[in-house]
């Protein structure tokens, strides 16, 4: 073997191990186990990462019908989970906007809204105008179709006014 | 038929007819044509054997080293819990690589590397780099040695810390060769050892289910723990880490001055 391929082989050699203990500290597994399962986890990060530099990036649509099933069936949980991961950098409007749609409609009661919900759920509706700030949903399930309009909803439902003693709120409807 | 052996650079020249008239060299005897071919077989085999030597050494410099050395960096900050020996991976403080640098600073004024040695315009552009490769790895398993034998933060962090950089610094304006300035090392770093993982370990109480029950059954330590801010690890910290400190001298002992030319 000559000597300038045992060099190269050496620091290359040198670069992978170096790259793996720098990840050790990082990821700080507890045990072997978990370091294979933070490997896949920071492979997978990387990987979105890499998507999202050179702009291959998509959602991952099984994910998101996923998702949208669980919304549907009104099973908000199971639906942001699935959003979330088939959109991991968020970066996609209309799937953050049915995260932010999913906080509205779990957190709202007839007598009073549920305040810890709605908090993120405008947090989530600013996310979507960050984003896109002229995005309108095509999907007719959904009354309020623009982040504006949810953004309203939300910071409605967290003042507290007159109205909300009115009995006759129990009979408005979610949206 | 005629046979003539001439002498190595000649021509031998067979001729099986009656031509007798071009002949060049000198005739030579059985024996200086067998002195002759074992002459070049001793070269061959020297240069052969050169051959092995130099890839073998190309291979320790550039493969053995980087492995060694590596391999502290990643063990000199591992501990493992008392609980559940889970792994512990301890990021070096800062001070661990101020030591590292002037520890290099140290190798390169005791002969241990040669700068002109290691990096040269005369070099290929590959050497150099893969010798500083080598050079920022075992920058890197200093620090992490350091990392090893310092205690991780209260009283003891900051008097061992004290007590490496006083030796140090002294050690720097000392006149070393490379044997001195590695048995000063092993015995520095052999006693930082004894301290860090007999003496302050035997110091700390083991993990016990309450505050009050730990007191009850072990004072002393409890008090000591408290006062030094002694962490809990697990027995196998010290194995792993006596083991660390064994590796680093060994790739220390296996570093050559000149990375080219084998001498020390």
């Amino acid at each position: 073997m000559k000597k300038e391929h045992i060099q190269i082989l050496g620091i290359v050699f040198a670069t992978v191990y170096g790259i793996f203990i720098a990840w050790l500290y990082w990821a700080e597994p507890k045990n072997l186990v978990e370091v294979s399962t933070k490997a896949q986890t920071t492979f997978e990060e990387v990987t979105t990462k890499t998507q999202v530099a050179i702009g291959t990036y998509e959602v991952d649509t099984a994910r998101f019908s996923e998702g949208l099933d669980a919304f549907q069936k009104n099973n908000f949980i199971a639906a942001r989970d699935n959003f979330e991961k088939a959109d991991p950098e968020r970066r996609d409007a209309r799937t953050q906007f049915y995260i932010a749609y999913s906080f509205y409609r779990q957190g709202f009661g007839k007598f009073t809204n549920d305040d810890t919900l709605f908090k993120k759920g405008l947090d989530q509706t600013n996310n979507v105008i960050a984003l896109d700030k002229n995005f309108k949903s095509a999907d007719a399930n959904l009354q309020l179709k623009t982040p504006a309009e949810l953004k309203n909803e939300f910071e409605e439902g967290l003042k507290i006014t007159m109205g909300d003693f009115n009995p006759l709120k129990v009979l408005r409807e979610r949206k | 038929m005629l046979s003539k052996v001439q002498s190595p650079k000649s021509k031998v020249q067979l001729n099986d007819t009656e031509d007798l008239s071009v002949i060049e060299g000198k005739v030579l005897e059985t024996s200086e044509i067998e002195i002759n071919e074992a002459e070049q077989n001793n070269e061959l085999s020297k240069k052969s054997k050169e051959h092995f030597y130099n890839s073998q050494t190309t291979i320790r410099n550039y493969l053995f080293l980087p492995f060694i050395f590596l391999t502290v960096a990643l063990l000199g900050g591992l501990r493992l819990s008392a609980e559940t020996s889970a792994f512990l991976f301890i990021k070096p403080p800062l001070i661990c690589l101020i030591f590292a640098a002037i520890l290099l600073i140290l190798f390169l004024r005791a002969n241990l590397i040669k700068l002109d040695g290691w990096f040269s315009e005369s070099f290929l552009t590959l050497t150099n780099l893969a010798n500083a490769g080598v050079l920022f790895t075992l920058f890197a398993a200093s620090a992490q040695i350091f990392n090893s034998l310092l205690p991780e933060s209260g009283l003891p962090f900051w008097t061992l810390a004290f007590c490496f950089f006083w030796t140090l610094w002294n050690n720097l304006f000392a006149d070393f060769d490379v044997k001195k300035l590695l048995q000063s090392l092993g015995g520095l770093f052999g006693l930082a050892f004894v301290v860090k993982y007999l003496i302050l370990a035997n110091l700390t109480a083991p993990t016990s289910e309450g505050w009050f029950q730990g007191i009850l059954q072990n004072p002393s330590k409890e008090i000591f723990t408290w006062i030094l801010d002694l962490p809990r690890y697990s027995h196998g910290t010290g194995y792993i880490q006596f083991f660390t400190i064994a590796f680093y001298l060994i790739g220390l002992f296996l570093v050559k001055p000149e990375m080219t030319a084998d001498k020390r």
